[in-house]
């Protein structure tokens, strides 16, 4: 990768500099090198792939037996999430299937923050967020 | 008028507002629809929101768009203000909802609340 060249690149004009221009031109080497890989690393994070691994069919009937986290909040009307913010929980039931697979997923990998939905989101499988989004989630209707 | 009394009449004048004021700053908390103007936010709605989530609100155009009508006001403006500080990333409507102001948001908020929509509390 070209993040592993960067501290010889850029270490190379130390070659005239004094020994304090050395000392400073490493140190930006040394800034750099930590710094280009992780807006690299960031940049991968933002272009991979969210969604559940391709392929994996969700199944509503599977669900069933996998909703017992999700109806302590999301099926109580007037529910309300209390920390770190107030505010009613969303209904999910009826949303669309895709958005709800692409919001647990998000708060598996902890893109999406909620302390509840990342704790519970984390310990689903691919196959547990396809059925559960089959569950949840209502189908467009045809126009 | 001395300049005794002067205080003392505010002193009293504020006293008697009092029970007023909280009951006013519990409604603005309470319920931030109170302020909304619904008619704002349809117009907005309209303009923004519409052609991704669908003129209903419960139609939108790619099946990763969450429907919006009848969902409840308080979530929208949380995850509207979301979107806009980044706390939430999506392009899309990170960018879209950076040029909501926070009355664009809690008139939008209070709108498609009020919307009739297929969203419930069934389990």
């Amino acid at each position: 990768m070209n993040a592993r060249k960067l501290p010889t690149v850029a270490g190379t004009p130390a070659r005239a500099g004094a020994p304090i221009a050395g000392a400073w031109t490493s140190t930006l080497a040394l800034a750099l090198s930590g710094v280009v890989p992780a807006a690299l690393a960031a940049a991968m994070v933002l272009l991979a792939p969210q969604a559940v691994a391709q392929g994996t069919k969700g199944d509503p009937k599977a669900a069933e037996a996998k909703i017992g986290a999700c109806i302590g909040c999301h099926a109580i009307p007037g529910y309300k999430a209390s920390f770190p913010m107030v505010y009613s929980v969303p209904m999910i039931h009826g949303q669309s299937a895709k958005y709800i697979e692409n919001a647990l997923t998000a708060y598996r990998s902890g893109d999406r923050a909620h302390p509840t939905m990342r704790a519970i989101a984390g310990s689903l499988s691919d196959q547990d967020i396809a059925d559960l989004a089959a569950y949840y989630g209502k189908p467009q209707e045809k126009k | 008028m001395s300049p005794v009394g002067i205080p003392v009449r505010t002193r009293a004048v504020s006293r008697s507002f009092l029970p007023l004021l909280t009951a006013a700053a519990l409604l603005a908390v309470a319920a931030p629809a109170l302020s909304a103007d619904l008619g704002a936010g349809e117009k907005l709605a309209n303009e923004r929101c519409a052609a991704c989530h669908g003129k209903d609100g419960n139609t939108p155009i790619d099946p990763s768009y969450p429907r919006l009508s009848g969902q409840h006001e308080d979530y929208l403006v949380h995850a509207m203000r979301a979107y806009k500080v980044d706390e939430r990333k999506n392009p899309i409507m990170g960018a879209q909802a950076k040029m909501l102001s926070r009355d664009d948001i809690l008139n939008l908020a209070a709108f498609y609340a009020r919307q009739p929509g297929m969203l419930n509390h069934d389990r």
